[in-house]
């Protein structure tokens, strides 16, 4: 029994940091724009698709892929926004349902390119660490690994560069934020960019661990909304939480009770939480 | 001038003439899975009617009682959902007006598309799993692929018996046809001696399988079974339990994926497998399929594709036998006449009349391989009554 509980909290804590991945990239799209970006599961994708093309095509080691993938899609996020999100800054529906198009031409996209069969991802460490019964797979642990590391650097990045101050400014309020010079032009599309960039990695992260094919953005986008929802929309602490919580959440239940038990506790939690919190455990009421 | 205008006539009969002499269309329907995680078997499917279709249509279109008919495929997307599956029914049957549907993938989806079909007489070929496909109620639906009913039985014995397997896990789809498999799998082991001491159900879109092994592989069981999963999740369940560290026998009694758990999961993580196989690559026609499947598609065959070629062609001497296309009653009674087809598999014959009450299943040799080096080695061939 302590094995199996030990065992739910080291695979929960893995499962919430790569959730922490992509809800973070959607919420800050999110606070950034006031876009619900129905799209972030194909960048998710479409990261994947990256990390296949450098490692399996080109040849490239997985670290430079990495950072091939993030850089890739800073340029294709700020594209989309200025393609795509742009003329609907202001009117959140329009962009959502722009979002919804732009998730389906992405998928299509990718059906068409590369065909629905799933890629092989060639394993990039194999074995265990084992401590006594427990068991954490190599290939979890690298992902945990990069995972933190890159979201580490986000950290630092929002929290002590002038770009990461003028998007929490953004956040908390476009207007003020506008007059006391942050430059809009720059801040959306490098706000939506990384957003898209978080994705894109979370998806390269996890192409070795759950495989590769066009249609692997739903159950990731799934996720992050609903760790978007219980942490509270543009809330990155929020996320944070609600994340690993989520992870844990869906392990034990998984482990204890059944999978299916899994998803009727998460969505009971979430129903839970926007009666008794509307705006997610640490978000901001709308004003 | 003159000249001119001779060539000119010439070309007008030569276009009058093409005119007269132009084809019918026989429309087929293919009712599959492009899309999500039973894709690779819809295409499979719908490719081996392509290949079906453009092997009559080579010799000048299908021939019966005396008209040329061009087979055309009209091919529609379910998704694996019942609801899909539906809409696409209703637009086959009654825009396109087709008589004939190769599909479904699902089981759902063919239990839910049966209404339409049967009512208005239209023969379907599907792959479902459910044993409520066939029934002497829906005469006008027909399986060319063997099920888990069928071929569970005879591969389980053989391995509870060499690999010594006493207690079993596995994870299934919380569907139809996951639910039908776990019943079969449940009752054949249990009549092999050996149980199936730990199943999991899990939605469909799952990628994560760790915390579901973590339970299963804490049971100590000996073996873990794929059956019922598609085979993008079957790899990816075979690499997690691998990455948790499980040693025991992983096997597959049914439902052809080697290729794609392969691909998905890697040479190493699939090493010592045991999976069913429909497939002897030493049969020399079937062999030959699967070379003209790679090199028209580019992409490597899926082991359901041949039934479904093998399907579609008695089909079309069906409906030569009968002498028309377009009544299906005839066809069907034409189809069910059909004995000691030799398809590119080897001889088939319908069969079924004991387990659904209605002879519509198709019987074919098959086998069980063990993967090495990610391919399939046949190490025991079977019929109903037994491996060896």
């Amino acid at each position: 029994m302590s094995f199996l509980i030990a065992q739910s909290l080291i695979n929960g804590v893995i499962l919430g940091t790569l959730y922490l991945l992509m809800a973070i990239g959607f919420t800050l799209a999110f606070g950034v724009m006031r876009i619900v970006n129905f799209a972030h599961g194909e960048f998710y994708m479409i990261g994947a698709f990256c990390a296949l093309i450098g490692v399996t095509w080109l040849g490239l080691p997985f670290p430079i892929t990495l950072a091939l993938t993030i850089a890739f899609a800073i340029l294709l996020g700020a594209v989309v926004e200025r393609l795509v999100f742009r003329p609907f800054r202001a009117d959140e529906l329009s962009g959502m349902i722009a979002s919804l198009g732009l998730a389906m031409i992405l998928q299509h996209g990718a059906l068409i390119l590369f065909g629905p069969d799933p890629q092989a991802f060639p394993s990039l460490v194999s074995g265990v660490f084992r401590w006594g019964a427990l068991i954490v797979p190599k290939s979890r642990a690298l992902a945990l690994g990069i995972g933190i590391v890159i979201l580490l650097v986000f950290y630092v990045f929002l929290m002590h560069t002038r770009h990461g101050r003028a998007l929490r400014a953004l956040v908390q309020d476009q207007e003020v934020a506008a007059v006391f010079g942050v430059r809009l032009e720059i801040m959306y599309p490098l706000g939506l960019g990384l957003g898209v960039a978080l994705a894109a990695v979370a998806g390269g992260l996890m192409a070795p661990l759950f495989g590769v094919s066009p249609f692997i953005g739903g159950t990731p986008l799934l996720k992050a909304f609903i760790v978007v929802i219980l942490g509270g929309l543009g809330s990155i602490p929020g996320a944070a939480l609600a994340a690993i919580l989520l992870g844990l959440i869906e392990s034990f239940t998984s482990s204890f009770i059944s999978a299916s038990a899994a998803d009727i506790v998460t969505f009971a939690l979430v129903i839970g939480v926007l009666l008794v919190r509307p705006a997610g455990l640490l978000g901001r009421a709308e004003t | 001038m003159k000249r001119n205008t001779l060539l000119a006539a010439a070309s007008t009969i030569a276009l009058i003439s093409g005119g007269a002499m132009a084809q019918e269309t026989l429309k087929l329907g293919a009712l599959v899975t492009l899309s999500g995680a039973g894709a690779s078997w819809g295409q499979g499917m719908m490719r081996a009617a392509e290949l079906a279709a453009e092997d009559v249509n080579e010799d000048g279109g299908l021939e019966v009682d005396g008209t040329k008919y061009k087979v055309e495929i009209i091919a529609y997307d379910d998704a694996y959902k019942a609801n899909e599956a539906v809409t696409a029914a209703n637009r086959l049957v009654f825009e396109d007006e087709v008589k004939y549907i190769i599909g479904t993938v699902g089981s759902a989806p063919i239990l839910a598309i049966q209404p339409i079909t049967e009512e208005n007489g239209v023969i379907t070929m599907t792959l479902g799993f459910t044993g409520q496909a066939l029934s002497p109620e829906k005469p006008y639906t027909f399986r060319p692929n063997p099920t888990t009913a069928e071929v569970a039985q005879p591969q389980i014995d053989w391995i509870v018996k060499t690999q010594e397997v006493k207690t079993v896990g596995a994870l299934f789809p919380k569907d139809e046809t996951g639910e039908a498999i776990a019943k079969d799998l449940s009752a054949a082991y249990e009549k092999a001696g050996a149980t199936l001491a730990a199943t999991e159900f899990f939605e469909r879109d799952r990628v994560d399988f760790i915390p579901l092994l973590t339970r299963i592989i804490a049971q100590g069981v000996d073996a873990i079974e794929l059956d019922g999963n598609s085979p993008a999740t079957a790899g990816q369940i075979v690499q997690q339990a691998r990455d948790l560290g499980f040693e025991g026998v992983i096997l597959r009694t049914g439902g052809p994926a080697t290729q794609e758990i392969v691909n998905v999961a890697g040479e190493a993580a699939t090493e010592g497998m045991f999976v069913h196989s429909a497939f002897d690559p030493g049969v020399e026609s079937a062999k030959a399929y699967e070379e003209r499947f790679t090199s028209t598609y580019n992409e490597p065959m899926n082991g359901f594709s041949p039934f479904f070629y093998d399907g579609t062609k008695m089909l079309f001497q069906a409906m030569r036998d009968a002498g028309t296309v377009e009544d299906t009653e005839a066809v069907k009674t034409a189809l069910e006449n059909i004995s000691d087809y030799q398809g590119i598999l080897g001889t088939m014959n319908w069969t079924g009349e004991d387990r659904y009450g209605i002879a519509h299943q198709l019987d074919s040799p098959f086998y069980i391989a063990r993967v090495e080096g990610g391919e399939e080695v046949i190490v025991a061939r079977c019929t109903s009554d037994g491996c060896e």
